[in-house]
């Protein structure tokens, strides 16, 4: 296997965002349960996957992983089966559901092409325009859910499995604060992605 | 929000101490050996020769106690919870009640259960505490490329992977600075980064984010062309400037570690296990 330059150093610097994040405490947002926090760390995990695809996003999340090992939030993080190896899963999720999601979707745009149009024709001028900003951006949104997702629910499974928490509270806690994670990074991701999409010298090589 | 002044990456503790100056591949090596050790512990004996075995690395590593055990500290609301929740919801079908509260009942296997698993957590911290005290992250990052190095020949870049991890953390601290001046020009603008409920303050994150992520592209890509224009080509014939050397000292500690281990194993296999 060989890595090119390009992406040791946007896997290297999407980690540094990663730790950034977590040592700020700015990647945590502060959610109504008794158990504090939800996180948005993980969100450059799922923008590594998407936007230089599962290589980048499985280096990402083990600079994610090891960093969440080594400066546990969380007691149960002290364990690298909780911490690090689902850690790995995240970006590599993103990119699958956003390639897959992409495919079908330019399938269903190609095939649907005059019906749509149609339908759009008939449209109040208002209501195309406003439609028009959500093209293409489905992919990213499913990525982003997806990501957060696997993050969710395999470090909770992990911590059910290992034995730290019982079941009916790793389900509660995941739905408690997965739920919120899982729509602002889904939002997040689309929002970085056409921003970085704007200043990045190559089109989408993933 | 001063935000780069207490960014502490890795808390070492900089000593003079025989653990300090361990080669680093021996300390990462000894704590995979006491982490994999620890998920196969299951008994109260097993613990005790582990709190004996840590409290002795404590004590030549030279880290007062109570600055392992300060570190702790933040942990304690989680592990308190995780004890009560296994205490009362973990069952096994012929376990004696210890007694009962509302509609909640404590077993004799809950406690036991959540006796083990606080320890375990207790002491996995412990472990990963004392590696990142006694060991700068310069050190544990040429460790961990060292100890890599034989997985080239399964085709794992494990030189490039190591690279990926210290720009990660040469650029926290630029990120850092980049960050802040971004929240105070957001801040210079009235944005109000504490108040509101947590929809509005998550709202207030976003342009945040944007600028972080772009002038971090941005970087990225200006990293990519200096490495490329100098010929960057991955670890293949990289030589360092310096060398981790295994010294006398290092033959002493895996002497240690494989007879601690050789103990523990035997243990762990005859004792039975609590739960």
């Amino acid at each position: 296997m060989n890595l090119s330059v390009r992406k040791i150093v946007i896997s290297g610097i999407l980690g540094a965002i990663t730790i950034l994040l977590a040592v700020t405490r700015l990647g945590f947002i502060p959610v109504p349960t008794p158990a504090g926090h939800a996180t948005i760390i993980h969100v450059p995990v799922i923008l590594g996957g998407i936007l230089e695809g599962p290589v980048v996003g499985l280096i990402t999340g083990a600079i994610f992983g090891l960093f969440s090992f080594l400066q546990p939030g969380a007691p149960f993080f002290a364990d690298p089966l909780v911490s690090i190896l689902p850690r790995l899963f995240i970006g590599i999720v993103a990119y699958l559901v956003y390639f897959l999601t992409k495919k079908v979707d330019t399938v269903v745009a190609h095939t649907f092409e005059k019906p749509l149009l149609n339908i759009k024709k008939k449209m109040s001028p208002g209501i195309a325009g406003a439609l028009s900003k959500f093209n293409g951006i489905l992919p990213y949104l499913l990525g982003g859910a997806f990501g957060s997702a696997t993050n969710t629910v395999f470090v909770l499974g992990m911590v059910t499995w290992r034995g730290y928490l019982p079941s009916e509270v790793s389900i509660s806690i995941g739905v408690l604060h997965g739920v919120p994670e899982l729509i602002v990074a889904a939002i997040l991701t689309v929002i970085l992605v056409k921003g970085i999409q704007r200043i990045r010298p190559t089109e989408d090589k993933a | 929000m001063e935000l780069t002044k207490n960014i502490t990456l890795g808390v070492y503790l900089p000593g003079t101490s025989i653990i300090h100056h361990l080669d680093p591949r021996t300390k990462i090596i000894a704590a995979m050996v006491l982490i994999v050790l620890l998920l196969f512990s299951r008994s109260y004996t097993t613990y005790s020769l582990i709190f004996l075995f840590t409290a002795i690395i404590v004590l030549f590593s030279g880290i007062p106690p109570g600055y392992v055990v300060r570190g702790l500290k933040p942990m304690l609301p989680v592990l308190v919870i995780m004890w009560i929740f296994q205490l009362f919801l973990f069952k096994t079908p012929d376990t004696t009640i210890l007694f009962e509260w509302w509609i909640l009942e404590a077993t004799e296997a809950g406690l036991h259960m959540a006796n083990l698993i606080t320890l375990r957590v207790l002491f996995l911290f412990t472990v990963t505490t004392l590696l990142t005290l006694t060991t700068s992250v310069v050190n544990l990052t040429d460790g961990l490329e060292s100890l890599l190095k034989p997985l080239r020949m399964i085709g794992l870049p494990s030189q490039e992977l190591v690279m990926t991890l210290v720009i990660a953390l040469r650029f926290v601290l630029i990120l850092a600075e980049e960050l802040e001046k971004i929240v105070k020009a957001q801040m210079a603008r009235g944005v109000a980064f504490d108040q509101g409920n947590f929809i509005q303050k998550t709202k207030k994150l976003f342009p945040v984010f944007l600028p972080l992520f772009i002038g971090a592209f941005k970087r990225a890509e200006e990293l990519i062309v200096a490495m490329e224009s100098r010929s960057y080509t991955g670890g293949k014939g990289r030589t360092k400037m310096k060398t981790l050397q295994m010294s006398r000292a290092d033959l002493a500690a895996a002497v240690v570690i494989v007879t601690y281990s050789i103990i523990l194993i035997y243990v762990i296999v005859t004792v039975e296990p609590v739960i």
